[in-house]
């Protein structure tokens, strides 16, 4: 019998031991290691979960299932909360479809992105404007998480802590950071990860074929161009990193849209002929913040997910020479 | 709901619910709507206690999407073209003012719009059930747009923040006044010291 005993324990004892060898090999990676694990899972990684998101007043839940099929991204979102919002995406295309009003709206979405988009990875520098460190080991939704900070060094951006999976790098938890304070916060209540997820998941919950159906136009058409607007005050490590010239959706106006990143955080400075009609001041929209200002000929609006002092101090300080 | 979960929630609110036991409550709030809707008035009721507006998102939602099928409905008073469709399951172009309508079902999360940030001002607190949907005005709809085409090229670089996704989707949804916030509604632990696991 104590032979027996021996005879499985030792697979235990080995199994064990290339868990805990991975666990410390995982754990000693650097940071900037573990963001570039994070990027690779969220363009790679089937999941089915809850998410909860927590935010100005308001915490709402989502339903979400994701995979990749032959490179195309599906991905199923259902608001928990309201008329029963569902989000299908089948590749670039995504279905929104309202159950009370019976409508589906048809969108192209002309990018990778996902629900959970992607930090900057190995090729993307952070500069010498922010820390990324391993703060501790935690855990999330049930799994083991690795915690990292991306901590700024002056007040120009926001920081970001991210929980990541031990076990695969997608982010099971993210916080965005002001004045160590988390402003915004997304986790996965529940989660499961690389699970085979059937095809009727990523079907709408309902039978949509006498709905209307609406289609967005495409999206915005731009055209790069070369401009000599600059900032003579841009926060340190901010630079520009494209410049296009794009025609406002509705109307033949045509804006210049430079967008500055510190590799992290971007701000888009759009610059228009003056209307006569601008609000100048500081608003938020969709989360960001913007400050707009007249500048001769011209209106000057800068927005991004950075606080609101740094837009004020890039719109107000736009220059032509 | 007892009062044993209220106090939880309360503390959830506060921050000062031991991670544990948060957990175990955001698991119960993915399973309970009631329960997402107590956490939510709690926060609200932190941002009327602290002078700002209230959140009434999926109002708001409801009330983007209906303006937008309500031009869709009634196409003579815009300059929408839009046709019934559904038997032939083909989708037509949506046109005009509409499109910022109808752009908002994409959103499932808050927007503001802030109009007074910077001064720090302290509005008169209003109440959630009595919160009214401002119109579209001309600067609302022109940030908007920038505001789509700054989250489009932020994704096309690649080094976009981790939510800016859900923040294109949040965007679509609200427009709606908003004071300047301290915005510390969310539960949160202090930064701490790195350490090697």
């Amino acid at each position: 019998m104590a032979i027996k005993q021996r005879h499985f324990a030792a697979p235990l004892w080995l199994a064990l031991g290339i868990l805990c060898a991975t666990h410390a090999a995982r754990a000693d990676e650097q940071p900037q290691d573990w963001l570039n694990r994070m990027a690779v899972a969220v363009q790679s990684t089937s999941y089915e979960g809850t998410v909860i998101r927590i935010k100005d007043g308001s915490a709402e839940a989502l339903k979400v299932v994701h995979t990749v099929i032959d490179g195309v991204v599906m991905e199923k979102v259902v608001a928990q909360e309201g008329n029963g919002l569902e989000i299908i995406r089948n590749g670039n295309e995504v279905h929104c479809i309202l159950p009370d009003r019976k409508s589906v709206l048809v969108e192209e979405w002309d990018n990778q992105s996902t629900l959970f988009s992607t930090l900057p990875s190995s090729d993307v520098r952070f500069g010498s404007e922010y820390d990324l460190s391993i703060v501790r080991e935690d855990r999330i939704a049930g799994r083991e998480a690795l915690l990292l900070a991306i901590r700024p060094h002056d007040a120009y951006r926001y920081g970001h802590r991210i929980w990541l999976d031990m076990e695969t790098g997608f982010p099971l938890q993210t916080q965005l950071i002001s004045d160590g304070n988390a402003i915004e916060q997304v986790k996965f209540a529940d989660i499961s990860l690389n699970q085979e997820i059937h095809a009727s998941a990523l079907q709408p919950s309902m039978n949509t074929e006498n709905f209307t159906w609406l289609r967005q136009p495409a999206a915005h058409q731009s055209t790069d161009v070369e401009t000599d607007w600059q900032s003579d005050q841009l926060p340190a490590g901010f630079r520009a990193v494209s410049t296009h010239q794009e025609t406002m959706q509705g109307s033949d106006e045509i804006v210049t849209h430079i967008l500055f990143s510190d590799g992290l955080a971007n701000v888009s400075v759009f610059v228009a002929a003056n209307s006569g009609q601008l609000v100048s001041g500081p608003a938020r929209v969709g989360g960001s913040n913007s400050y707009s200002v007249e500048s001769g000929d011209f209106e000057i609006t800068a927005i991004g997910e950075v606080p609101a002092m740094t837009v004020e101090q890039i719109a107000t300080t736009m220059r032509r020479p | 709901m007892n009062d044993a979960i209220r106090m939880q929630v309360s503390a959830f609110v506060d921050g000062e619910l031991p991670e544990n036991e948060a957990e175990l409550l955001l698991r119960r709030m993915s399973q309970d709507a009631e329960l997402r809707q107590a956490v939510a008035d709690y926060l609200a009721i932190g941002r009327l206690i602290r002078g700002e507006h209230g959140i009434a998102a999926a109002d708001r939602m409801h009330a983007r999407v209906a303006a937008a099928i309500e031009q869709q409905e009634h196409p003579e008073v815009t300059d929408t073209v839009v046709d019934s469709v559904s038997k032939v399951r083909a989708a037509r172009p949506l046109a005009g003012a509409a499109i910022a309508a109808a752009v908002a079902v994409v959103a499932i999360f808050a927007l503001q719009q802030n109009t007074a940030m910077d001064d720090g001002a302290v509005t008169t607190p209003v109440s959630v059930a009595t919160e009214v949907v401002p119109s579209v005005d001309a600067q609302q709809e022109r940030n908007r747009q920038f505001f789509l085409n700054h989250a489009e090229t932020s994704s096309e670089l690649g080094a976009n923040g981790m939510n800016s996704r859900v923040v294109t989707l949040r965007f679509s949804e609200e427009l709606t006044e908003e004071p300047d916030a301290e915005e510390n509604d969310v539960t949160d632990e202090s930064d701490e010291a790195p350490t090697q696991p």
